[in-house]
This record gives C-alpha cells, sequence and structure tokens, in this order.
C-alpha cells in the first residue's frame, strides 16, 4: 500500500480513538434521536475543526485537497467505531457537491462550510411514488411564472431521506410533458422552509424514520436556483449520483461481522454439540467468508487502481448487491441459531450488533439506492452489454405514456 | 506482492491465450474424453515450450523463477479453452514439495526434469472420502511403500508422486518413483478422461521420505498450493462460459427479441458474472499472499469460490443454451465436465469449508 495513505491512516486512527468517549457507539446509546443529531452536529464541527470533514474536497470548497485514497483511509477507520454520521451521508456526498460544482461562488461556499459543520443539512428529492427504480416517470411539475421568471413547483416527493431535518434539498421535476420523459425534466435547489413545503416522516417496517414523504404546493422557486438547462435534469440527476462513486465499503454489508457469528457458534449448542461443529454452521461461515473475502479484495482493487491513476474495473457494482443479501442470510441463520431465544429485540443495539436489527433493516438495505433487480440489470446491461429491457414508454413523450 | 496485475503479468497472460487459442481445440478435446488415460500432447508440448512447467521453480533449481501470480494467469488461460493437463496443478505441487522438503539429491534428481516437463509429477494424499487421512493406510516402512492410493489425478502419466503415508511414528510425505516394478497404476474411465485418474498400489516400492516436520500440515500447504492454481482455471473456465452464454443470448432470437433481453435470461448472466467476479478476486489475493500469513485462509476461500463460480455458470451456461446446449457438438459439456473434475481433484467444497472454519475459528473448531 502507499505508505503517505498509511501514515495518514495511523494518523486519522490514533485521532479518532481519541474522539471514542465522547461520540462512539456506547455514547449514544440511549439517546433520543434529537439528542443523537445534536451530538452528531458536534462530531461533525469537531471533524471539520480537525480538518477531515471534506478531505477530498477542493481548498476553495473548504476542503483539504487531498485525494480520494486519504478520505477512504479515514473512513475505513471512522466506520469501525459507531460515529454519530448518518444525518449527513446523502447531504455531503451528493446535494452539497453537485450545489458547488454548478454554482460556485460565495453562497455556495457558506452553505458548504454551514453543511460541513452539521449546522445544515441538505436532502435529495427525487424518487416519487411514481419514480423510484424509474426515475425519469416523476410527476412533480414545475411551471414557469412568465412574469417573474419563477419556478412554481407541485407534487410530491418520496423515500427523502432526513428531509425532517434539512434546510435545503435539490429536486429534480417535470417542466415539460409533452416531450420523453427524459427530456422533460429540470434540476433545481430548493428552500426546505419555503412556504408550501410539507414533510411528513414516513415510519418504516423497522419503526424508525429516516426517510419521509415531501409535499409541495405551489413553492414558488427563482430560476437562479436552477442547476445545468431547462429540460438538462436527468443528466445533472445522474450526474449526482456519480460524484460518491467510489464510497468506503463493508463487506459483512453494513450488518454485524462475521466473528460474531463464529463467537456464537462456539458459545451455543446444537444436538449437545457446540454448534461450531454442526456442518450447516460450518458451510455458512466458510461461503461467507470466502464472498466477504472476495469483497474486501474488490475493494483493494480499486484503492490501488485509483493510486495507479487507473480507472477501477466495473466490478465494484457487485458490492451492495452481493453483501446485503448475503447479511440478510446470515441474519436469519443467526438468529435460527439462538433457538426460541431469537425472539428477543433489544431496539437499542444497531444494526452492526444485532442479528435482529440486521435483519429486521435488510430488506430497506437491499432497495434503497438500487434495488437487487435495478444493479443486476445495471450489471447486464452496462457492463456485459445485453439489451435493455423492453420499455413501452420509450420515445414516448410523457403525456401520452398510459398510467 | 499486489493483487493488481503489472504490465509484465498482463503480457504473460495475453500471450497464454494466444497460444491456447490456435493450439486448442474442441474436436480433439472431445476425442480424448472417448479414450482412457491420454492427456492433451499439444497442450503438454505448449506447456514446455513455453516454460510453464518451470513456474514456481527457482533458476537454481533448473526452473524460471516467478510465482503463484504468474501461473495463475497461465492456469486462468488454459481454464477458459478447458485445456490443460491435470499437472499444471499437480506438477506444481510435487515440484514445491521437493523444493520445501525434498534433500539435495532429491531435488538434484527431479527438480530440473520437472521444470522442463520431462518428468510429470502427481500428487496422492487423499484416499477416498478422506482428502487428508491422518493415519493413512498406504504404509511406508524403512523406505519402502505398500498399499494403494485411488483415483489419483494424473496418476496413470506421472513419473513421480508426493505420497501421503503413514510411517513408524505417524503420516509422513514420501517421494515415489512410479516406473518402478513395485507400483501397478490401473487405468479408469472418469467423465473427463484426459485428466489421467489411475489408481495406484505399492508392494515394497521404493520411496524418499521427505523431511516434511509436521506431514499432515506439508501436506494441506502443497494443497493450498495446487488449490490457488486450480482456483484460477476454474475462473478462466467460469468467465468463458459466462461469456459464451452471453454472447449467445446476444443472438439467439425467440419470441421476437433476442434471449438476452428477458429478464429470466439476463439476471441469470449478471448473477454468474457476480460469482465470476467474487472467484477472481479471492484467487489473485491468494496468489498475491503467497508467503505471508494470511495465505492458507485465502487460497481456501479461492478455493471455495472458484468451485462454486464453475460449477454454477458451467451449468447456467448450458441451461441459457437451450437445447444446443446438451448436444455433443456444443461443448458446453467439456467445461461441464471440467468444472466437476476441478472441483473434486483438488479438495471439494466442504473439505475446503473445514479446513477454512478450522483457520478462522481456532483450535476449539
Amino acid at each position: 500500500m502507499n505508505p503517505e495513505i498509511e501514515a495518514y491512516r495511523d494518523q486519522a486512527r490514533a485521532w479518532l480513538e481519541t474522539q471514542i468517549p465522547q461520540f462512539g457507539r456506547a455514547a449514544r446509546k440511549g439517546l433520543s434521536e434529537a439528542d443523537d443529531l445534536a451530538l452528531a452536529r458536534q462530531w461533525q464541527a469537531v471533524k471539520y475543526d480537525a480538518g477531515y470533514a471534506a478531505i477530498s474536497w477542493p481548498t476553495d470548497h473548504c476542503g483539504q485537497g487531498l485525494s480520494l485514497l486519504h478520505r477512504l483511509a479515514f473512513e475505513q477507520e471512522e466506520i469501525k467505531h459507531g460515529f454519530p454520521n448518518d444525518y449527513f451521508g446523502v447531504s455531503l456526498g451528493m446535494p452539497v457537491p453537485i450545489v458547488l460544482r454548478h454554482q460556485p461562488g460565495e453562497w455556495a461556499r457558506e452553505r458548504a462550510r454551514a453543511a460541513l459543520r452539521g449546522e445544515e443539512i441538505w436532502c435529495q428529492l427525487f424518487s416519487e411514488p411514481a419514480g423510484g427504480s424509474d426515475l425519469a416517470g416523476l410527476r412533480t411539475k414545475a411551471e414557469q411564472d412568465p412574469a417573474t421568471g419563477d419556478w412554481i413547483v407541485t407534487g410530491q416527493k418520496l423515500w427523502t431521506t432526513w428531509a425532517q431535518y434539512s434546510d435545503y434539498g435539490v429536486i429534480v421535476v417535470r417542466t415539460d410533458p409533452t416531450v420523453q420523459k427524459h427530456k422533460g425534466l429540470t434540476y433545481f435547489w430548493v428552500d426546505m422552509k419555503a412556504p408550501g413545503v410539507t414533510v411528513r416522516p414516513v415510519r418504516l417496517a423497522e419503526g424508525r424514520s429516516e426517510v419521509n414523504e415531501v409535499f409541495f404546493d405551489e413553492v414558488r422557486v427563482p430560476d437562479s436556483q436552477r442547476l445545468g438547462a431547462v429540460g438538462g435534469g436527468f443528466g445533472v440527476a445522474m450526474e449526482t449520483l456519480t460524484i460518491e462513486r467510489y464510497q468506503a465499503t463493508d463487506p459483512a454489508g453494513f450488518g454485524p461481522p462475521l466473528q460474531l457469528f463464529i463467537d456464537e457458534a462456539k458459545a451455543t449448542q446444537v444436538r449437545g454439540r457446540p454448534a461450531i461443529e454442526d456442518g450447516r454452521v460450518r458451510e455458512r461461515i466458510a461461503r461467507t467468508y470466502a464472498m466477504q473475502s472476495a469483497m474486501g479484495a474488490i475493494y483493494q482493487r480499486t484503492l490501488l487502481s485509483l493510486a495507479a491513476g487507473l480507472q477501477p474495473g466495473p466490478e465494484g457494482a457487485v458490492h451492495k448487491l452481493v453483501s446485503v443479501r448475503a447479511r440478510q442470510k446470515l441474519s436469519e441463520f443467526a438468529m435460527d441459531l439462538q433457538g426460541v431465544n431469537g425472539m428477543r429485540f433489544d431496539d437499542e443495539l444497531a444494526r452492526k450488533e444485532s442479528w435482529a436489527k440486521s435483519w429486521l433493516t435488510a430488506p430497506t438495505g437491499r432497495i434503497a439506492g438500487g434495488a437487487d433487480e435495478m444493479l443486476l440489470n445495471t450489471i447486464a446491461e452496462k457492463i456485459l452489454g445485453l439489451p435493455q429491457d423492453y420499455r413501452p414508454d420509450k420515445g414516448v413523450p410523457f403525456n401520452q405514456i398510459p398510467r | 506482492m499486489t493483487i493488481l496485475y503489472d504490465e509484465q503479468q498482463q503480457a504473460i497472460a495475453e500471450e497464454a491465450a494466444r497460444i491456447l487459442a490456435a493450439r486448442t481445440s474442441g474436436e480433439h478435446l472431445k476425442t480424448l474424453l472417448e479414450t482412457s488415460g491420454a492427456y492433451d500432447e499439444t497442450f503438454w508440448d505448449t506447456a514446455r515450450e513455453q516454460g510453464w512447467t518451470g513456474i514456481g521453480i527457482p533458476e537454481e533449481e533448473g526452473g524460471i523463477g516467478l510465482g503463484l501470480v504468474e501461473l495463475g494467469l497461465i492456469a486462468e488461460a488454459c481454464g477458459a479453452v478447458a485445456a490443460g493437463a491435470p499437472f499444471l496443478n499437480s506438477g506444481f505441487g510435487a515440484a514445491q514439495a521437493i523444493l520445501a522438503y525434498g534433500d539435495a539429491t532429491a531435488r538434484g534428481a527431479w527438480l530440473p526434469r520437472l521444470a522442463v516437463g520431462d518428468a510429470i509429477g502427481a500428487i496422492a494424499f487423499a484416499e477416498g472420502a478422506d482428502m487428508l487421512p491422518a493415519s493413512p493406510s498406504l504404509r511406508c516402512t524403512n523406505g519402502r511403500l505398500t498399499g494403494s492410493k485411488p483415483a489419483v489425478a494424473g496418476g496413470s502419466a506421472a513419473d513421480i508422486a508426493i505420497v501421503l503415508a503413514s510411517g513408524e511414528h505417524g503420516p509422513v510425505l514420501a517421494l515415489v518413483a512410479l516406473d518402478q516394478a513395485g507400483v501397478a497404476r490401473t487405468v479408469f474411465d472418469t467423465f473427463d478422461n484426459s485428466r489421467c485418474a489411475a489408481d495406484l498400489a505399492f508392494e515394497n516400492a521404493e520411496a524418499t521420505v521427505l523431511d516434511s516436520g509436521d506431514a499432515l500440515a506439508a501436506a494441506l500447504h502443497i494443497l493450498s498450493l495446487q488449490a490457488v492454481v486450480t482456483a484460477h482455471e476454474q475462473v478462466g473456465g467460469a468467465a468463458r462460459m459466462m461469456t459464451t452464454a452471453r454472447d449467445y443470448a446476444l443472438t439467439r432470437t425467440a419470441f421476437g427479441q433476442v434471449i438476452g433481453g428477458f429478464q429470466s435470461v439476463k439476471h441469470r448472466i449478471a448473477e454468474d458474472y457476480v460469482l465470476v467476479e467474487l472467484a477472481r478476486a479471492n484467487a489473485v489475493q491468494a496468489a498475491a499472499s503467497h508467503g505471508s500469513p494470511a495465505f492458507a485462509r485465502n487460497a481456501a476461500a479461492a478455493r471455495l469460490s472458484a468451485t462454486e463460480a464453475y460449477d454454477t455458470v458451467s451449468r447456467d451456461a448450458t441451461q441459457v443454451h437451450g437445447g444446443i446446449g446438451v448436444t455433443w457438438e456444443s461443448d458446453l459439456h467439456l467445461h461441464q465436465r471440467r468444472a466437476r473434475s476441478l472441483a473434486i481433484e483438488q479438495g471439494p467444497m466442504p473439505f475446503w469449508e473445514d479446513i477454512l472454519v478450522d483457520l478462522l475459528a481456532g483450535e476449539d473448531a
């Protein structure tokens, strides 16, 4: 590995360890969401002051101007301790960088600084009831007021992560329903406190409400808040989604580490024998290890490619598909292994420490950010060159697509 | 050693693929299926000519140096065309055993010959379902072997074998020349005949006990080395089956479109891509970690992923082809057969699962 990156990693690791008592997993235990968010905002400010909040951002965007490899090294270390950075992942990952890119200037820099310090949060208003996997099928509309040039936005967004805490958002809306669906979209940033914006949290099956439905009722958006050309919104949306192309990954699919399963298998009995001696348990451990080890190697190769100035191979695309699906199955099996005690559920535990929590939240993981089926389509079409699915709406003006 | 191939390594891979494409034919491989105990001599001549037999053997012992990463790349190219003879793995394993545990006489007698392919090596550890018997029925007393080893890959063609036998004080590894009066080979038909499987029977056969220390640990290490070579061969086969299925799905039409446009087909091939890439990543990682403490577990992981990939993808590729896929003419069965023979020869999945869990869970597993 690159010695400069490793030195940086060592320094980051040492610094992170000093922060565990105040911000680590244990410090967060039992906090209400409001208190956890307050702690998270503090953590973000501490990170910013220490130069770790925007490692790979350019210095004129409040960043450190270091490489992606530096950032990934930091994130790999940070991910271990359960620090409260959940609320800022979307905000800093996509909306703020895209605004900085398309509307650079003092205002955007102020927003970036506030977002990096955790004072402001941005959300990403893409998905809708009628457009999730089929993003370009969205229906929220914006019509331009000829008198002022303002756009009047009306419609509903769905699955908007942390909208309930957001100050601003980026949004894709339909500005021309008479052309085919990808071509009639336009991209804006919006003030989430503007009149006509209503945010309603959606409680997910696991009980939490990270996502929301957001209603726009004739919300006035100045044309100066447009990012990209009128009708160019789909392109800006795709650009937004590729900003975070390379992220720190977790071969355990953001569930408990395999070592926890091994430890439990050693401590549990099946038919009077340690579960670790049971062939079914052994098979599962071995197969899961092989899969996770491969995911780790793919990730390492991506880093090495980036460090060598090469374009990483497309195989990183398998990560979410493989790791989250495997986490779901392993979590079920781990619960089975506990026998009737597998029924117990402690909502306080994080999904990386509780098989039940991991199992209950896994379906969200398999859908959010690209459902398994969409990921398979992407692999088949983009990597293997297989044909697109049959799409009856192709080339048809949006307002003539049968509903 | 890094897991990112350098230019020289990529050149080795491309050159191997080019030569093998020119010199391998499905027709020839199919005649071997119907012949007992014959291997692809064109392939073996190519391997010798290209120096592949000398990879992993130091220059001072008659080889050409290089290592597991390079041999892996060659094996991957061989796997892609279902070429290869069992000696690609076991010849390497036998050479590594002699290199690590043989005395100067054994090294001098066999390494230069193995390095240029004048001699062929085999590995005979397993006895039936037990890949690594702690108390082998084959006995080694005063440098003489008596007993048998069943279904030895390459056994009908090999000049020497490294055997796991019961010595006077526990298991030993021994080097035995196979062209001597006390050795009888029985060739039998398999579903992949060019693997040259044979039962070996020893009656007071002369053998050299190797200085391997813990013979079971040494045997496992040799198996791990071979497993990494085999994993690359499996990856090569799996990747070729995946692209063959993809190419067919792009040309075959049904219900008014190419079948690759149906999700049931395209998702199957996409899942196969995932298996191939996982297996490839593990294989490269294992080869690059040769000599490090992580090698044993990386080798086991590589073996598991590669076996799963080749079995699954060759099965799926046949399915995607429909009726034409199950014909003798299609050649898909060459890979279907090779997937299974490679899955079994170097230890089947349950064996490697146990090895891996023992490594992961420690002594009390």
